[in-house]
């Protein structure tokens, strides 16, 4: 009872705040939203999987195009095209999950940046379908029961999108699953003599967030109401794996913290460094992995839980 | 006489031109603490690779409860009951002690991801914890429960190994050298651990080259020289076999 109280709370609060911001805060906020979602899933593949894959933006890119093809392209009502891109989203996954899992860690990257790098591509020559370069614009989301949803009410259903995904992975977490995700990430063979099956779980693993930022790429497709190729580049796949080190891998506060301060550093920095803000993060990156492995959160850690 | 558990039936293994495990038959009763000994080579960790499924043998049968498991991978060999420890600690470097004997538990959760993801497993999640904690204490790592396993010393990690593997409920548990680089205390220590889980029911199959550890704790003993059986008995049998005094006692009693 007191859970739900805490997450009823936490979705009025977070959604009351689009109420009170100007439209051009209002769309960051939204996006700084979406940037969490992506981090805590990327985190739960990256930190507590232990799967080094560049895709999670494709899959983004991935699940924003293909509801906007499902619905404008074809014509199809709105909860069909929805089952429908999260369907190309699992079935993307699967295809390139299945192969290289039975191989080393490092094809897995290689795969996923193959992929990133082929969706673009796609993007590109996909012709009337994708719109090629100027992708898809001028759409807007279909009244859902008649009720055009705009404005801060579309912020609150990012908040909803955050917290339910937030909630799915802290479940998935804290249960056999994610303890079995962490322990193939720590010691496959052990993991293996545990009865824990190591290929499956990280094929699931791979799936389940993988449809999660596609779940997210749908929701972004009605933020700017455009879809194209330039969006979802391979730089903000770094970027990501960027957030999830900075703020702390393995932890879904430090994704948050990571995709917090990452998102909203270049505004700081723009009016002092202009478009430089690249180097700073790439000097932020070298600190953590030289000086703190753990992340801004595992800072935290320490300053509470000192150890003697 | 106690039924088998497990039965190996001219179990073979080459690795290239060196034969490390040739025609070997033995069998583990239900119950029972089984040592299989035998000098550094003898083929000891090669046998607990191919029985647990780590390596793929090239001839012979394993049955476990009367069911071939020999190419089965490890983890469906963990689900049917038989568990295994390392003779390197391997813990999982990430998880607390408990988390790392939660695992363990793997195979005896029955809620499905979607039964997690809709937070209908929570029942079953306590009561899997409670079995762990049972099993943490068993080994008497109790008081280190919620720790990061680098904060344990060898001797607990050598503890946690064997309650991790306790956890999947095992009807047949594989030591590798349980005792290798402990304190004599620790070992004492070990000793009456395996000692109390013979004692539930649960058979213990122990590779061991040490002689003054394993001939106390095991009922019958296995003894392997080259890869293949040379000697098979009692401890008493075992320690006055000729052909044992020469391959190994005579050995250690030059050591």
């Amino acid at each position: 009872m007191r859970a739900i109280a805490g997450w009823l709370a936490a979705a009025v609060v977070l959604s009351a705040v689009a109420f009170f911001l100007s439209s051009y805060h209002n769309d960051v906020y939204r996006k700084l939203l979406l940037w969490v979602a992506l981090a805590l899933s990327y985190n739960f593949l990256f930190g507590i999987s232990g799967q080094v894959a560049f895709s999670h933006f494709a899959f983004y890119g991935i699940g924003a195009y293909a509801v906007v093809i499902f619905l404008f392209q074809l014509g199809m009502p709105l909860p069909l095209a929805m089952l429908l891109a999260i369907a190309v989203c699992a079935l993307i996954a699967l295809a390139v999950a299945i192969p290289s899992t039975r191989l080393e860690g490092f094809y897995l990257a290689l795969a996923t940046l193959a992929l990133a790098q082929l969706f673009i591509v796609v993007l590109n020559e996909g012709g009337t379908i994708t719109g090629g370069t100027g992708g898809i614009v001028a759409y807007r989301l279909p009244a859902i029961f008649g009720v055009h949803i705009s404005g801060p009410w579309y912020t609150a259903v990012i908040v909803m999108l955050v917290l339910a995904t937030y909630a799915v992975l802290w479940r998935l977490d804290r249960s056999w699953f994610g303890r079995a995700c962490r322990a193939v990430r720590d010691n496959p063979e052990a993991a293996a003599a545990m009865g824990v099956n190591v290929a499956r779980t990280k094929v699931i693993a791979f799936t389940l967030t993988s449809v999660l930022a596609g779940i997210a790429g749908m929701v972004y497709a009605f933020v700017d109401n455009t879809v194209n190729p330039p969006i979802f580049g391979l730089e903000n796949a770094f970027l990501l794996l960027f957030m999830v080190i900075i703020g702390g891998a393995g932890r879904h506060a430090g994704a948050v913290v990571g995709a917090v301060l990452l998102y909203l550093l270049p505004f700081v920095l723009s009016p002092l460094i202009g478009h430089h803000h690249a180097l700073v993060f790439g000097v932020l990156m070298v600190a953590a992995i030289l000086v703190q492995p753990r992340g801004l959160i595992g800072i935290y850690d320490a300053l509470r839980h000192p150890r003697g | 006489m106690r039924s088998a558990i497990l039965e190996v039936k001219g179990l073979s293994k080459r690795f290239g031109g060196l034969t490390a495990v040739a025609n070997l038959g033995f069998e583990v009763r239900e119950g029972e603490i089984l040592g299989l000994i035998g000098p550094n080579g003898a083929g000891k960790s090669t046998t607990f690779n191919l029985i647990a499924g780590a390596h793929a043998a090239d001839g012979g049968q394993v049955a476990f409860r009367g069911v071939p498991i020999l190419g089965l991978p490890p983890h469906e060999i963990a689900k049917r009951g038989l568990m295994r420890t390392f003779q390197h600690n391997r813990p999982f470097e990430g998880l607390t002690v408990l988390e790392n004997v939660l695992v363990g538990g793997h195979t005896r959760f029955a809620s499905s991801l979607w039964k997690v993801i809709a937070g209908a497993d929570r029942l079953e999640e306590q009561q899997r914890r409670r079995q762990a904690e049972r099993c943490v204490e068993f080994v008497g790592l109790g008081e280190l429960r919620d720790a990061a396993v680098d904060r344990l010393s060898f001797g607990q990690g050598r503890l946690l190994e064997i309650a991790r593997a306790l956890a999947g409920e095992p009807k047949l548990l594989l030591l590798d050298e349980p005792a290798a680089g402990l304190t004599l205390a620790e070992a004492e220590r070990i000793a009456a651990v395996i000692r109390g889980i013979a004692a539930r029911g649960i058979a213990v199959l122990l590779i061991e080259h040490d002689m003054h550890f394993l001939l106390p704790l095991a009922h019958r003993v296995v003894v392997l020289n080259f890869g293949a059986k040379i000697a098979e008995g009692t401890p008493g049998e075992v320690r006055s076999h000729p052909a044992v005094m020469d391959a190994y006692l005579g050995h250690a009693a030059a050591v």
